[in-house]
């Protein structure tokens, strides 16, 4: 099987038992609503606070859901020792970590779009045209999470502490992303100007591609026992 | 006997340096004795990132040849530049208070130093809590080298977020020429202090390593 055709397949697996099971998406997504709420008792988000704190906080509820969210998404393939019979299987472990990476930017995506409209829902967004290169926010800014997110889930996997650790190897790493996609946010959502968003994308778009080139490179060596 | 006769240089350095700093160069005009903190500040910014890349390069060269100096080395420099970065960032806002006011401003520079020192505090706090002996410097090495790669980004990041901000000098500001020399020999001597730390805390973790195996033989035995 060519490179690309394993990473698929790993890809479709994961989709697959997620989509039978939603033990992941059900919770994250409440998740995600439970940490809105959070936000919004600590911060009196109605009103014209909205536009300068609310990208931060869905952002912050975001990460936070994909800290949750990333952690498992090795943690099955340790019962029966799935993760060895991959391991096993011949030719490039970079794979795996593409069909992983992808699986991830799937879910995280999926999270952040059904938790997109009980946002605009509590915080009074009309929805409208910014929808577009919002979405395009997301698409870079859940790249970027899954890039290193999935990598450390795998480092982390094996640790002692991996609940613990996976935060702490992740959030420093994400904030110079995190800090661009809360940006971005912000001016896509006040109805900004393109060339405005472009500096913010283009950081997104580096960031990704850097970490992803990067984890497919080191993935062999984060993984092996 | 070569480290003794490094202690000794460096201890001579130490001495120029000080007189340089506090008994050679004039005071500057406009913000006055505080100035004189820059010249601890900016060597030490410049040796936490020599030491960040040494974490790099030690850490592909162990991927490469899995001999256990290189990780030693990217664990010693990962400690220092840590140290060194904690000291860019006590001096900063103690240079911050009189200057502009306050102790910390969200400013572009601080704001990448202290992105930049939280990620190898996590690299050291993961090799110590998180990984097994066996496992650490392999853990550690895919670490360093995403660390160092994102430096760049931090620093290209916070730069867009914050460019209101700078409050720094550009980085090419005219010195006055004994401010100028009195930079440089501070760069020197905080590079040979670095160096001579990093290969004393190597050769502290050889000891140690050393140690370990030699229990280890005793237990067996």
């Amino acid at each position: 099987m060519s490179f690309i055709g394993r990473a698929l397949a790993i890809l479709r697996k994961d989709l697959q038992a997620e989509w039978r099971t939603k033990e992941r998406l059900s919770p994250m997504v409440f998740f995600t609503l439970l940490v809105l709420l959070v936000f919004n008792f600590s911060f009196e988000l109605g009103g014209a606070a909205l536009r300068e704190i609310g990208p931060g906080v869905l952002w912050s509820s975001y990460v936070f859901a994909s800290l949750l969210g990333l952690g498992r998404s090795f943690a099955d393939e340790h019962e029966n020792d799935a993760l060895d019979a991959l391991l096993l299987a011949p030719g490039d472990h970079g794979a795996i970590y593409l069909g992983k990476m992808v699986g991830n930017l799937v879910f995280l995506l999926a999270i952040e779009l059904l938790s997109l409209p009980f946002f605009a829902l509590f915080f009074n967004l009309s929805l409208g045209f910014f929808l577009v290169p919002l979405l395009a926010v997301f698409v870079l800014g859940s790249a970027c999470l899954a890039s290193v997110g999935t990598l450390f889930a795998a480092m982390s996997n094996n640790m002692r502490l991996r609940e613990l650790l996976l935060p702490l190897l992740l959030l420093p790493m994400i904030l110079p992303a995190l800090i661009s996609c809360v940006a971005a946010t912000k001016i896509v959502l006040a109805n900004g100007h393109f060339t405005e968003l472009l500096p913010h994308m283009q950081m997104l778009g580096v960031y990704a591609v850097v970490f992803t080139v990067l984890s497919l490179m080191l993935f062999e060596y984060a993984i092996e026992e | 006997m070569r480290s003794t006769l490094v202690s000794y240089v460096l201890f001579a350095a130490m001495l120029i340096a000080l007189a340089a700093v506090f008994l050679w160069v004039p005071t500057e005009k406009e913000m006055g004795i505080i100035q004189r903190i820059f010249y601890f500040h900016v060597p030490s910014a410049m040796s936490a990132f020599l030491a960040f890349f040494l974490v790099f390069i030690g850490s592909i060269q162990y991927l490469r040849t899995r001999e256990e100096k290189w990780d030693r080395l990217a664990l010693s420099a990962a400690e220092l530049g840590v140290m060194f970065g904690l000291i860019v960032l006590i001096t900063g806002p103690l240079w911050a208070k009189p200057v502009w006011g306050v102790y910390w401003r969200w400013e572009p520079r601080l704001t990448s130093m202290l992105i930049t020192f939280t990620i190898y505090v996590a690299y050291l706090m993961v090799r110590d809590y998180g990984a097994q002996a066996s496992q650490a410097p392999r853990l550690g090495a895919v670490m360093g080298i995403l660390a160092f790669a994102n430096v760049p980004l931090v620093y290209y990041a916070v730069d867009l977020w914050s460019a209101d901000q700078q409050l720094h000098p550009p980085r090419n500001v005219g010195l006055e020429p004994t401010m100028e020399y009195a930079k440089w020999i501070c760069y020197a001597t905080f590079f040979l202090l670095l160096f001579h730390l990093v290969a004393q805390r190597m050769e502290l973790a050889r000891i140690e390593s050393a140690v370990v195996r030699l229990r280890q033989k005793l237990d067996d035995a």
